[in-house]
């Protein structure tokens, strides 16, 4: 009962007119870019960031969380149209959702993942709404080692999930909290890796490296790639309507997508990718005709869309509960509640309930507009695909270029923006994944905090990390994931030392 | 660019990081230091590191890159470095205006009319959006 009255307060604040504003701008925003191939959602928030320092911190929030889950809306329409996914989490959808649209049916696909985002945002919403207050509660108890613990396993999971590479995953993220340690330790106040540069005492921003790696460094791709983009079929409204068929074959999926993606949510990784990746292999399982996957499979759109927005809620239980970011969307949001001086984690909902559940009240009813505004406006974002990118992409960069100065009003930041891009660009085409080291460079110091002050609260004993019962369950999950990847990584070796004894 | 350049430019990082994070005071356990992650951190990175090149060398697999002009790549670096070095020299709105000009002519946009028009008008949008509407002091 609590919870519903608190969430009524939350729609109170949600809909006065600026919040309402926000909202509105956020999820239209957040649509185009997922729209848009070659503009990343971390690199537009962190844009945005500067935008939002006359605004008032709620306000702000719910901008920066519409845009954060709009996104994933608009990802799928240009993975059915072009099979050009407009974000990582919609890879998924081009492998049902492009043989559709030759098929004809690409209104269809785009209706139907439209619809499976809604609800599966809604069950994420009401998951979130449910589970982060009681989180936020039991994480009262937490003091530094639980902190350090939590961290560590979150890091140690997200580059099982990361990348193709669990190796260069874990690399990326020990590089990420190097990068954390520059300028000064907030426990002891002396600069470290400054090099008598006064600018480098406030470390490495966290939305200057964003737009640098993912802003500039997709920026770069775009630009140099030599592949000519696919033509783009048009879209009629009455081309929107589901066949009856299309839409009995969609509801289960819709469903099952949203429960798998919301408990994939909750782990540490990029939830969304991953979400739609598990889904798709849920559907073509459970499905009567697998052999039609890849073929234009309308459960192969339904139930991957549904489960990346169900994802995105859940990705919001650490962060506001925990105030820990497990992904590279949530990372930049808590750059954005820190730009406001609000600190999420278990006091959020005691000390600013106004923020917490206005935030959360504006997800309905961004969830709704989303809605809304996809049906109708599909013709709009498809004529906006028509944009030429090479008439976008130097528009994009000094749009970044731009809003990057004007954070600190730094040239030293374009200097920095420009080597993280173009390291972001060589660690993509490589096949390093760049999300591990952002939320290295976020955690880090959270990480360095819980790890120092456990050390002293124990005069010097690790095993107070070993043995306090909180610690000691998530340090067994942190320690099975390890065991199990490197059982993996010596596999070929046995496997080789095997063969020789043998011959 | 191969794997095993990247990785050893992450090494050598590493090394770099690992020998100024040693010139901090590492302390003990009941009072760790402002080294004490820096140099952990840094040592762990350096295993990782280590064990990549190890596999990279073992292994002969490499990702799969898509083509890529790397002529328009340095193009766009060089006009970057320009864009950093005139912005105080010229100002936000004349650098903005020949960097924009510049990015649009090496991405291959025809013509000269449409993307003359294009940069004047975006280079005056955004000044007038950062500085005038947001309040921030652009050079």
């Amino acid at each position: 009962m609590d919870v519903i009255n608190m969430l009524l307060q939350g729609f109170y604040v949600s809909i006065a007119p600026t919040n309402l504003l926000a909202c509105t701008s956020g999820v239209l925003i957040g649509t185009l870019i997922g729209v848009l191939p070659g503009i990343d959602t971390v690199s537009t928030i962190a844009l945005l960031l500067p935008f939002s320092y006359h605004m008032n911190g709620t306000t702000a929030l719910i901008l920066f969380a519409g845009i954060y889950y709009g996104s994933k809306y608009g990802g799928s329409t240009t993975s059915i149209l072009m099979n050009v996914p407009g974000e990582a989490a919609s890879i998924v959808t081009c492998m049902d959702g492009y043989p559709l649209a030759q098929k004809g049916r690409a209104g269809a696909a785009l209706a139907i993942a439209a619809i499976g985002s809604f609800i599966a945002g809604t069950i994420g919403i009401i998951g979130l709404t449910l589970f982060a207050p009681p989180l936020a509660q039991a994480a009262l108890a937490f003091g530094p080692p639980e902190y350090f613990s939590l961290a560590l396993v979150g890091l140690i999971i997200l580059t099982k999930l990361t990348g193709t590479s669990s190796l260069k995953s874990a690399l990326m993220a020990a590089v990420g909290i190097m990068l954390g340690t520059f300028g000064l330790d907030s426990l002891s106040g002396i600069s470290r890796f400054t090099f008598g540069i006064d600018e480098l005492d406030r470390g490495f921003d966290l939305s200057i490296l964003a737009m640098g790696i993912f802003g500039l460094g997709e920026i770069f791709t775009v630009m140099t790639q030599t592949n000519s983009p696919p033509e783009i079929p048009t879209i009629r409204i009455k081309d929107l309507y589901p066949t009856k068929e299309e839409f009995r074959r969609s509801v289960v999926p819709m469903f099952r997508g949203s429960i798998a993606g919301f408990l994939v949510g909750l782990l540490p990784g990029p939830a969304a990718t991953i979400s739609s990746f598990v889904s798709y292999g849920l559907e073509k399982h459970c499905s009567k005709t697998p052999a039609e996957f890849g073929h234009g499979a309308i459960e192969g759109v339904a139930g991957p869309e549904s489960a990346n927005n169900a994802a995105i809620a859940a990705t919001m239980i650490p962060l506001l509960s925990l105030g820990l970011p497990f992904c590279g969307g949530t990372a930049i949001l808590l750059s954005g509640f820190m730009i406001h001086g609000i600190t999420p984690g278990p006091t959020l909902i005691t000390q600013q309930p106004d923020l917490f559940w206005g935030l959360i009240a504006s997800m309905y009813l961004g969830n709704v507009m989303l809605l809304i505004i996809n049906l109708p406006l599909i013709g709009v974002f498809v004529q906006l695909l028509r944009t030429p990118l090479n008439i976008l992409m130097p528009l994009v960069a000094v749009l970044t270029l731009t809003g990057a100065y004007s954070i600190n009003n730094s040239i030293l930041d374009l200097v920095w923006i420009i080597i993280f891009g173009i390291i972001g660009f060589f660690l993509r085409r490589t096949g390093f994944e760049p999300g591990p080291l952002l939320i290295g460079l976020v955690i880090g110091p959270e990480l360095e905090r819980g790890l120092i002050q456990g050390l002293i609260i124990s005069n010097g004993s690790i095993w107070t990390f070993i043995t306090r019962p909180i610690t000691s369950t998530i340090l067994v999950v942190g320690a099975s994931v390890i065991l199990y990847t490197l059982v993996h990584w010596l596999k070929p070796f046995i496997h080789i030392r095997k063969k020789e004894t043998r011959q | 660019m191969s794997e095993k350049t990247i990785s050893l430019f992450l090494f050598s990082g590493i090394l770099s990081y690992l020998f100024f994070a040693n010139q901090l005071a590492f302390g003990t356990f009941i009072s760790p230091k402002s080294g004490f992650l820096p140099i952990l951190a840094g040592t762990l990175g350096l295993i990782l590191t280590l064990l990549l090149l190890g596999s990279q060398w073992r292994t002969e697999k490499t990702t799969q890159q898509p083509e890529m002009d790397w002529t328009k790549f340095i193009f766009i670096i060089i006009g970057l470095i320009f864009y950093v070095t005139m912005l105080n020299m010229i100002g936000y709105l004349a650098a903005t205006f020949i960097f924009l000009l510049y990015l649009f002519k090496i991405s291959d946009t025809p013509q000269w009319l449409l993307p003359l028009a294009i940069a004047a008008s975006t280079a005056l949008t955004f000044y007038f959006l950062f500085d005038r509407f947001l309040a921030v002091t652009l050079p």
